[in-house]
């Protein structure tokens, strides 16, 4: 996962890109695989969380997400996660900039 | 059969407690499965909201008349609202629901995604203002190639 936050007179700004198939009902019975997408998403900083959502099979493959949010000072952690279906789940930490 | 009247009387006390814990739980894929698995767009709003009547202003979605690329669709959803959370919806796909987003005090409704959709249709963004009611928005779209067949 990539994720890259920039802190400008207040406001962070979030841009993070998961690597994941994204595999829906569909795709999968055509491939004959296990649908699996990422369910849900959480961005903590300083232990708090500041963004968080719970998606479906329709997002892109290896989907790219946007947010902001008020506070989060340069050089504080981001910690970005994100499960799936199966129960992969995956961390990154980055510094705000 | 007193005893029996105290066990009872136990669950209920131990159901009253879990039920608001269970409302406040941030999750929405375990706390309502229901609203995942909707055909329709409505039905969608209903098993997330309870309610499908929504009022039609304060929200704005941002997505391409034409979508060339079936397969990343960008959508923005930006509001002013004083809210709960946020979902989006659409209807080409088999299942309705894409996204709902769980807000905190620190959050500015201004979301950036990519989706996928099968054909040409609609997208709906709801907004859960902290007043109760929902506030919605539905803009359609064209789809030259369809984005789930993989």
């Amino acid at each position: 996962m990539k994720v890259k936050a920039k802190n400008k007179n207040g406001i962070t700004k979030v841009k993070a890109m998961a690597k994941h198939d994204m595999i829906t009902y569909d795709q999968a019975k055509k491939k004959g695989v296990k649908a699996n997408f990422i369910t849900h998403w959480e961005a903590k900083v300083n232990g708090k969380v500041v963004y968080e959502i719970s998606t479906s099979q329709f997002l892109s493959k290896n989907p790219i997400i946007k947010f902001q949010f008020k506070g989060g000072n340069k050089g504080d952690k981001i910690e970005m996660t994100w499960i799936d279906k199966l129960g992969n789940t995956k961390t990154k930490k980055t510094k705000i900039k | 059969m007193k005893r029996r009247e105290f066990l009872g009387l136990g669950v209920a006390a131990v159901s009253a407690i879990l039920a608001p814990a269970s409302l406040s739980a941030i999750d929405y894929r375990a706390t309502k499965p229901d609203a995942w698995t909707a055909h329709n767009v409505k039905d969608a709003i209903k098993a997330l909201y309870g309610t499908t009547d929504t009022i039609e202003k304060g929200v704005k979605i941002t997505i391409p008349k034409v979508a060339a690329n079936g397969g990343a669709i960008p959508v923005n959803i930006k509001s002013d609202i004083d809210a709960v959370s946020v979902a989006l919806f659409q209807d080409a796909n088999p299942e309705s629901a894409v996204a709902v987003w769980t807000l905190n005090e620190n959050s500015i409704i201004n979301f950036d995604l990519k989706i996928k959709m099968k054909a040409s249709g609609s997208m709906t963004a709801v907004v859960e203002g902290k007043d109760g009611k929902l506030y919605s928005v539905t803009k359609s779209l064209e789809v030259a190639l369809g984005g789930c067949e993989g």
